[in-house]
């Protein structure tokens, strides 16, 4: 094993995952950008039977993005970065390759089950949880042979120290596996039904009322936290510091920014049931320590930032630098709002509005979207060995997604706060101002904002595919990899 | 200490773990008995009104609808009485939502009839000018899948202890018995409505999504 | 036990190792932090294993596999 001169990095399952990441994009994106219409223009909504309405399409969103696109983003990354910060190949280990396209193939067809039984109404109702049960034992299946995986190459690394990327990673591999089991913790119930023909795929809660609140908020919150944050900062502290040439800032920062987000970010969840029927001590606890969330989050990001300390003019020359400064901005951003949202008082308005889809979108599609895209432009001349296809088309995709974000962010924050404030108005005698309906009819012109902001991260998200596209079949061809800042046309 | 667990992935990952699951922990089991309690006199649902609650879930109503009122005059006083934990004790899954892009639900059944309902539930628009509520003209003819409602119900009795088959609580019974209550209980829904197609299936032993969806929705009080 | 009982339990239970885990983690920041300044250990240095990740090139610190 010690000449390694023939020795390559194996890019195949890299590959595979990139091609998902912007299959399940487009397929995801797609579909949000329909239902962003469908308020505004509710005759969408029955274009297709009772496959098209929006309650049917919503889930099929939430996890085609989450699941879909921003997983196969964060497998891409890690069977990437694992092996480069680990100095280990999959070629090394036939058992690990195996593992590996196993680990593809299942969740691939995964993905596709959950898109067909989702449009069936084949749902758990549980947000982020809502495959049925035959479907969450292929997930559990798919996220051990990535665990395995995992691990089995930190054992056959050649680098004792363990990059601080990998331990992000790490943590999402772990956090995920707890709060999925016990969040997903249900009873098939054909198996009490007697002579009754009911059906295979139904199953109902372990737990009930409050308690599968509390749970499914606990599960609800940290999945964002696991799926959205710990995997996205594994991605920002490898090819930030990489493609910009720099040192992280300060490493110190990152290693304490890394505990201290393991141990806050759970406690969070109880931000998502104020004034619910959950005990008080919970709800305050919840809302003091997403607060205090905003430390181990600002310390990540001030970190990012600081790294392009003396480096600044880097943003003008690269696309890429822009995407990646901005996907830090953006985390900043949502994790103060986060917080601010989390505040019981600002909670009583803010809760069940547009607001909160709004929040989360600065934060996917500011900070989620943008990491992984630039991810994937960073990995391409690598994995393809070609120069990236144009510069220009990826300047302008930019400015056509951060329009598109700040369209939607700033059109549901007038919303939800509009919204919020009318529900609560009272006139002098004492009588509510408003009635449901009033409060829905204002909100017109803010869906068609937002239906507009998303189409226009999703035009963005086309040209990315396109430029992928032809990277990957007619771009220059490179003689040698690049070190630092990826080559594009 | 920290340096040695760095370099050694397995009992990095193992305080990884202890440090993560300490809060759930902390969180959710102190109260765990005491939430489960349901409110005294508060009756399991019905198979026909399960049968709803699932089309309820299919559809995923719960997207634009919650089942929580929250304890402010401006939410009692637009939706009714602020809910209770133990209400919702027989909940699998609770339905509480997170978001409302249309108003609240968990107690519908005190200001809405099964004519409304039907009126609403076929084209929302007509009743509510304005609404952004898609139509759902499909509940009409697919039928509600009484059996998969008598599982869950069953389910609810032997695993988790739900007091079916009791004194003044629903009776479940054997599948049989459960399916002639649920249609008996779908004809008394059904001749307060007007479609005349659903009458006609009902009459025929045939139970559409919609009726028990009214079932559910008229339960909610 | 009853509910009251198990509540103050908890209580205090989470006071102290909250408490514990503050101790654990502020003594870590001053202990790396105090390491680099005497120079004891250079932890910037593993920024490295992100520029210099090409297989070739020698691991920070290498490690034999068996």
């Amino acid at each position: 094993m010690q000449s390694n001169a023939q020795l390559e990095y194996d890019y195949s399952v890299v590959k595979l995952f990139t091609f998902a990441t912007i299959l399940f994009g487009i397929i995801g994106m797609t579909i949000g950008v329909i239902i962003a219409f469908q308020l505004a223009f509710p005759e969408l909504s029955n274009l297709a039977g009772e496959y098209g309405t929006f309650s049917r399409l919503r889930p099929l969103h939430t996890n085609g993005v989450a699941f879909g696109f921003t997983l196969s983003g964060i497998f891409a990354t890690w069977y990437y970065v694992g092996q480069r910060t680990l100095k280990m190949s999959l070629k090394e280990s036939k058992f690990l390759m195996t593992v590996a396209k196993l680990h593809f193939w299942l969740y691939f067809i995964t993905i596709l089950l959950a898109v067909v039984t989702l449009i069936l109404g084949y749902t758990t109702s549980k947000e982020y949880a809502e495959l049925e049960w035959p479907l969450d034992l292929l997930v559990v299946v798919w996220w051990v042979l990535w665990g395995v995986s995992m691990f089995g190459m930190i054992g056959l690394r050649r680098e004792r120290a363990i990059y601080v990327s990998i331990w992000y990673y790490m943590s999402s591999f772990l956090a995920v596996a707890m709060l999925y089991l016990f969040n997903n913790m249900e009873v098939p119930t054909f198996f009490w039904s007697g002579d009754a023909p009911s059906s295979l795929m139904h199953s109902i809660s372990m737990y009930s009322g409050t308690n599968d609140a509390l749970v499914q908020w606990w599960y609800g919150h940290n999945a964002v936290a696991f799926v959205f944050t710990t995997p996205i900062i594994a991605i920002i502290y490898y090819f930030l510091p990489k493609e910009s040439g720099q040192p992280i800032f300060s490493y110190k920062l990152s290693v304490l920014a890394f505990w201290g987000l393991m141990f806050v970010y759970l406690w969070a969840g109880g931000h998502h049931l104020l004034y619910s029927t959950v005990p008080d001590w919970m709800q305050t606890m919840g809302s003091a320590m997403s607060v205090v969330l905003i430390l181990p989050s600002w310390g990540s990001a001030i970190n990012m930032l600081l790294t392009m300390k003396g480096e600044w003019q880097q943003l003008q020359t690269s696309p890429l630098i822009k995407f990646m400064i901005l996907a830090s901005t953006f985390y900043m951003l949502s994790t103060i709002e986060g917080p601010i949202q989390a505040i019981k008082s600002v909670n009583a308005i803010a809760h069940f509005t547009d607001w909160i889809p709004g929040h989360v979108h600065d934060g996917t599609l500011g900070w989620v979207g943008f990491m992984i895209i630039a991810s994937l432009y960073h990995m391409a001349p690598r994995i393809y060995k070609r120069e990236l296809y144009s510069k220009k088309l990826m300047d302008t995709q930019f400015w056509l997604q951060t329009t598109g974000i700040v369209l939607y962010f700033t059109s549901m924050w007038i919303a939800g706060i509009t919204q919020g404030m009318m529900w609560r108005a009272y006139d002098d005698y004492g009588s509510l101002l408003y009635s449901f309906i009033d409060t829905v009819e204002v909100l017109h012109p803010y869906y068609t904002l937002r239906g507009i902001g998303g189409l226009f991260y999703l035009i963005g998200f086309f040209m990315f595919a396109f430029n992928m596209y032809k990277t990957a079949t007619s771009g220059r061809v490179l003689d040698k990899e690049p070190a630092n800042a990826s080559p594009m046309a | 200490m920290f340096h040695w667990l760095e370099q050694r992935p397995f009992f990095f990952a193992v305080m990884l773990f202890l440090t993560v699951a300490f809060a759930g922990f902390i969180e959710i089991v102190p109260d765990f008995s005491k939430a489960s309690q349901p409110l005294v006199g508060k009756k399991p649902s019905t198979v026909l009104q399960l049968a709803g609650r699932q089309v309820y879930i299919k559809d995923s109503c719960n997207a634009c609808h919650s089942q929580l009122i929250r304890p402010f005059k401006a939410e009692t006083d637009r939706y009714g009485m602020y809910s209770l934990s133990g209400e919702y004790a027989y909940d699998r899954p609770f339905l509480w939502g997170s978001k409302r892009t249309g108003p609240d639900l968990h107690r519908v059944g005190n200001y809405r009839t099964t004519e409304w309902h039907e009126n609403h539930m076929m084209n929302p628009p007509a009743v509510v000018p304005g609404s952004i509520m898609p139509k759902y003209p499909h509940m009409f003819t697919n039928l509600a899948d009484l059996a998969t409602a008598y599982a869950n119900a069953s389910t609810q009795k032997a695993v988790f202890g739900v007091p079916y088959d009791q004194k003044g609580m629903p009776k479940l019974g054997t599948w049989k018995e459960a399916k002639a209550q649920a249609l008996e209980d779908a004809k008394k829904i059904a001749s307060e409505m007007k479609n005349q197609s659903v009458k006609d299936m009902v009459a025929a032993g045939k139970v559409p999504e919609i009726v028990a969806l009214i079932a559910y929705l008229n339960s909610l009080k | 036990m009853s509910q009251e009982a198990l509540m103050t339990f908890a209580g205090y239970g989470k006071f102290f190792l909250t408490l514990f885990i503050f101790i654990m983690f502020y003594g870590y920041a001053y202990s790396i932090y105090k390491r680099q300044k005497t120079g004891e250990r250079d932890f910037e240095k593993y920024s490295n294993l992100v520029l210099n990740d090409s297989l070739d090139s020698p691991p920070l610190e290498p490690r034999d596999r068996k």
